[in-house]
């Protein structure tokens, strides 16, 4: 579904990702973890082209995202991004948050657009916020309107990009509750996260990053108890 | 001799009326064109393309940066030298034109960069087109932030209008200037245009505030 084939990306003399060789499987649950500063929300913003890369290939299905040739428009439609901050539009309603994309760039019409926009508010557990603005709500409210933002679109792949690390403890669990009901839906997922638990529990694989390398890609239990790589392990230790 | 002085003056009266109705329309028509001037300028102010910014700059630091005196004898005493002749009129509504643009292609390209950089990420992460983006994500939000200080320039552009006077055009100025030279009280004549003035800036200050109102959209923080 997703194919990294020999990425690198610099950030002026800064190498910030190192030769990314990675195949993601349609369905798939590919967790990423590392310190900050590693790489890893660069790699996942490249897969939309939120950020250019320098050498190398990313491909969704057949399609070659860093090729000009390619209409961004219509890949985007099928990836969803969920952003630390949310990134709600304070001007618009919950529920027009929801449908703009929908409207403006699916062309759907609005009567359909809103009934499907109710639909995934229900999904998310958020139905009575329909007519809220995003500053009336927390931010655990607002990472799901988030979620369900993207959900509008009917995507094939969801980008998370630490979707809990700007959230109160207390509503860490809403939101991950709303992202392992996906997984179930068996949609494809890349998220860079710090909740181990997710990890554990969701992802058919984790990957750690350092120095804007993939160090270790492994499924949950191999990654969690058996690594033998040592970076790895002193992560682990240090965050669990 | 006050009163002798004041009958004139009202006499005078329609005259001041044609001259004032030249103000109004010259600068409602130069705050049209300006505001369209300075948002398409302002557009390219934010661009990421170096030369097109440049030149951008360039023009509002011109017309920011030297008295629009200066500015409207350039238009109409020095451009014809160079073949570009202008009416008064004319080269009013260019000069009030590329006056207002300036001023307010800052506004507009300040207005837009205060929109955080998350909200241009969603909207490019979404799908929506550049042209999508600012249409429905980022000018929107900008707008409540630019109104204020636009009003500011609208207002500080009718007013400057009165410069456009010394080149010939009949404004409520040069109505002022011309009369005062058959009723020797300034005080009184000018009196008169000031108030003409007042009446179109206040209001329009009034009417933009209550708009600034509206559009402003909840900020209630939890």
């Amino acid at each position: 579904m997703i194919t990294f084939e020999s990425v690198n990306k610099w950030f002026g003399d800064l190498h910030v990702l190192k030769n990314i060789n990675l195949k993601i499987k349609k369905g798939e649950v590919l967790v990423i973890c590392g310190p900050s500063g590693s790489g890893k929300s660069t790699l996942i913003r490249c897969i939309n082209l939120l950020e250019p890369i320098g050498e190398g290939r990313i491909k969704i299905g057949e399609i070659d995202v860093h090729d000009r040739q390619t209409n961004l428009t219509e890949l985007r439609a099928d990836v969803g991004f969920v952003f630390q901050q949310f990134n709600l539009y304070p001007h618009m309603t919950v529920l027009e948050n929801l449908t703009i994309a929908p409207i403006k760039i699916k062309k759907q019409k609005k009567k359909d657009a809103n009934e499907f926009g109710l639909k995934m508010l229900k999904q998310v557990g958020l139905i009575d916020k329909a007519n809220s603005y995003p500053t009336q709500l927390s931010g655990g409210q607002q990472q799901r309107v988030a979620i369900a933002r993207c959900l509008c679109m009917n995507p094939k792949i969801m980008l998370f990009d630490e979707p809990t690390s700007a959230l109160d403890p207390e509503m860490i669990n809403e939101v991950l509750d709303v992202m392992r009901n996906l997984v179930k839906e068996g949609i494809t997922m890349v998220v860079v996260t710090h909740e181990m638990g997710f990890a554990k529990e969701m992802a058919h694989r984790v990957a750690f990053m350092d120095n804007g390398e993939i160090i270790n890609i492994a499924p949950p239990d191999e990654f969690f108890n058996h690594t033998t790589n040592e970076r790895t392990k002193t992560f682990l230790k240090n965050i669990l | 001799m006050f009163s002798f002085y004041l009958q004139k003056l009202i006499a005078a009266f329609p005259f001041f009326l044609e001259g004032f109705w030249v103000t109004v329309w010259l600068s409602g028509l130069c705050i049209v064109t300006g505001t369209i001037l300075g948002f398409l300028v302002g557009l390219l102010r934010i661009s990421n393309i170096k030369p097109v910014k440049f030149m951008a700059g360039f023009y509002s630091d011109i017309t920011r940066g030297t008295p629009f005196l200066v500015q409207i004898f350039f238009i109409y005493f020095i451009f014809p030298e160079f073949g570009i002749q202008f009416e008064p009129m004319e080269a009013a509504i260019v000069g009030l034109t590329l006056l207002n643009g300036g001023f307010i292609c800052e506004i507009v390209a300040a207005g837009i960069e205060m929109i955080p950089k998350g909200q241009w990420e969603a909207a490019e992460a979404s799908g929506f087109s550049p042209y999508q983006r600012m249409r429905y994500i980022i000018l929107p939000q900008a707008t409540p932030g630019i109104l204020g200080p636009l009003t500011g320039q609208y207002i500080s552009g009718i007013k400057e209008s009165a410069i456009i006077s010394v080149i010939g055009v009949m404004d409520v100025t040069r109505v002022g200037w011309l009369t005062v030279q058959r009723i020797p009280n300034g005080l009184l004549v000018f009196s008169l245009v000031a108030l003409f003035y007042f009446s179109i800036c206040y209001p329009t200050s009034r009417l933009i505030a209550r708009f600034e109102e509206k559009t402003t959209h909840r900020e209630i923080i939890l």
